[in-house]
């Protein structure tokens, strides 16, 4: 019998036994994260199979549910938590060649201790204890935003950490105002007794979390602070944000909606927010010349659409959805990847100054593209079957504001193609200064050597592409995961049951 | 004076809470915006506790004999204001250091002058 306790005690330990190990053999803090979510990954591809019949619920401290604090290990707990914790494995893999300067013993730890909070943050069934986990997630992203200690880094985790916590502040006043009318913490116990509540006061408790957690999830209004983080943060670092961060963030927002609350009624205006949201970053990603920026800003388009995707709230759209939120997640995470090292090459996060490193850098450049063409969605990789279930059930609803709203999330779609392949072109098609550099040394140099990514990015990099070519090309690998997923948000009874007993 | 009574504390919380996000909003030095994290952070701890708090009840501890369980005030939110407060401390500590390394960078805590990240 596998625990899911596991997934949770064994990263946290290793984290803070990192300083330890680094103290004996300096070399020891890169190696262990790798190790560590290697093993969280195992463990959840070993539940995978078992939670699809029933979710194991572990109860800790040996009480009985609505009094314990307790992990609901189902479909949707199990599903993140493989794709934290392999994302976390192939970014960490990266990480042994990328973070070289600052101190390397911190920086591993806080990674371990950020996916850990992700990892409880989809595990949990006890909001209060979501609220924690939430808040390990948060503090270990502020100071990795920071690692480099540069102007905008420090500059950007300073705004992040200030709208991060009156986010959380705002989180717990929920919590606490659902805490004095239910007299409750557990999820399911909340979610059996919400029908007996009146809706006015179920109302300002719903706002508090859907604000709070928004915050984390960068839904529109709230999105000031992404940018800025996950441009400034290291690459390895943004990958993760950008990648685990905000999904974990609106996978609350779904869980609290979804499950707790079943608030069917603010389902339309969580849709029009998920295009708003889609619209204004695909806009301003069209407008950055900063080529992590516009990563950040596609980042905060791309949720946007999951979110419509998920308040569309029929077994096709929460599919549709999940299965965005995965083909975003490989994507992302490739194309931060990538552009880390185009960034080191190049010396800039100028997209100019990227003009022509295709030649120099195939390889990572090849990856870079394929991300890029992944996530506007073109057939063969992955993104293409995401915004195709997202298409299809938005039209299946048959109603005619979904129809409105998915033509414009298409609208959102040719501007992310237009900026995408934009950057592509300048990556091949540009000569300037690399031709004209290459011309002047021919003279001594016939041929400049190509300066790839060293091995240890290059590896994770094409794991990435390999996932996205080959879930693009059946996709039916994963939609069997992600249909039981979807139908664990969308029956709350199921849930409830399971949990309660 | 009794509704006074009655809500005094959840009164003193929201006041806390709004006084906080006010100067989070606007103060321009970021040392005072943190102070107003602070007193947001006091301010739902306060909301917190009173949503357990009996007047004049004890601690829920079965320790002397002839007390009513009704008597006691509910443990479970001064257990998570017991972690919502560490929780603070962190944030604030972070906040804190941060701060410090933003006036080496900058030579200035004024979040107005420090805008060089822009959409």
């Amino acid at each position: 019998m596998v625990d899911p306790v596991l997934l949770i005690a064994v990263p946290l330990g290793l984290a803070f036994a990192i300083p330890l190990f680094a103290l004996f053999w300096k070399p020891a803090a890169k190696y262990i994260p790798p190790v560590a979510l290697a093993f969280n990954l195992v463990i959840s591809l070993l539940l995978l199979p078992k939670v699809f019949e029933n979710p194991v619920i572990v109860s800790i401290g040996g009480w009985q549910p609505p009094f314990c604090i307790n992990l609901v290990a189902g479909p949707v707990g199990v599903l993140f938590s493989a794709i934290i914790a392999l994302v976390g494995l192939l970014v960490s893999v990266y990480a042994l060649g990328y973070i070289k300067e600052g101190a390397a013993e911190k920086y591993h730890m806080l990674y371990i201790l950020l996916l850990t909070g992700a990892t409880g943050v989809v595990l949990t069934g006890d909001i209060f204890n979501l609220f924690v986990f939430f808040e390990i997630l948060c503090i270990s992203s502020y100071a990795l935003v920071a690692y480099l200690r540069d102007r905008s880094g420090i500059e950007s985790a300073v705004k992040y950490l200030i709208q991060g916590a009156v986010g959380s502040s705002l989180l717990l006043m929920g919590i606490g105002l659902l805490y004095g009318q239910f007299g409750t913490l557990n999820m399911a116990d909340i979610a059996e007794k919400i029908a007996s509540a009146s809706p006015i006061s179920l109302f300002v408790p719903m706002v508090l979390l859907i604000t709070g957690l928004g915050v984390e999830a960068a839904i529109f209004p709230l999105n000031a602070w992404l940018p800025d983080a996950h441009s400034s943060a290291p690459s390895s670092v943004s990958a993760i944000l950008s990648g685990v961060a905000i999904e974990v963030g609106l996978y609350a927002v779904a869980r609290v909606v979804f499950t707790i609350f079943a608030a069917s009624s603010i389902l339309l205006f969580l849709a029009f927010l998920g295009i708003l949201t889609l619209l204004v970053g695909e806009m301003c990603a069209f407008s950055q010349k900063n080529i992590k920026r516009m990563l950040a800003y596609s980042s905060v388009g791309q949720i946007g659409l999951i979110l419509f995707a998920l308040a569309i709230a029929t077994s096709h759209g929460v599919t549709g959805g999940l299965f965005q939120l995965v083909s975003h997640t490989l994507s992302k995470a490739l194309l931060f990847l990538a552009a880390g090292y185009m960034i080191y090459q190049a010396g800039s996060m100028e997209i100019s100054a990227l003009e022509g490193i295709g030649r120099k850098m195939p390889l990572t450049c090849l990856a870079f593209t394929i991300g890029a063409f992944s996530l506007v969605g073109l057939p063969p990789f992955i993104g293409f079957p995401g915004k195709f279930l997202v298409v299809r059930a938005a039209l299946a609803t048959q109603e005619t504001i979904f129809i409105v709203l998915i033509s414009m999330a298409l609208l959102g779609t040719v501007i992310e193609a237009a900026y995408f392949f934009r950057v592509v072109q300048v990556l091949y098609f540009r000569g300037g200064r690399y031709e004209e550099s290459s011309n002047a040394a021919k003279t001594e140099e016939p041929n400049p050597p190509a300066e790839d990514a060293p091995v240890t990015a290059l590896v994770p990099m094409f794991i990435f592409v390999v996932l996205i070519v080959v879930v693009g090309v059946y996709p039916k690998l994963v939609t069997g995961v992600l249909n039981s997923a979807a139908s664990e948000l969308l029956n709350r009874l199921d849930y409830i049951g399971s949990v309660l007993g | 004076m009794d509704f006074l009574n009655s809500y005094i504390y959840y009164i003193g919380a929201v006041g806390l809470i709004l006084i906080g996000l006010y100067i989070i909003l606007v103060k321009h030095n970021l040392v005072k915006a943190i102070v107003g994290l602070g007193i947001l952070d006091t301010g739902v701890n306060l909301f917190l506790i009173s949503v357990g708090y009996i007047t004049k009840g004890t601690a829920p501890i079965f320790s002397r004999p002839g007390i009513d369980s009704k008597d006691m005030v509910d443990p479970v939110p001064q257990a998570l204001v017991l972690t919502a407060i560490v929780i603070g401390v962190a944030i604030l500590a972070l906040a804190l250091s941060l701060a410090i390394r933003l006036y080496q960078h900058y030579g200035t805590l004024n979040l107005r002058k420090i805008r060089e990240q822009k959409w």
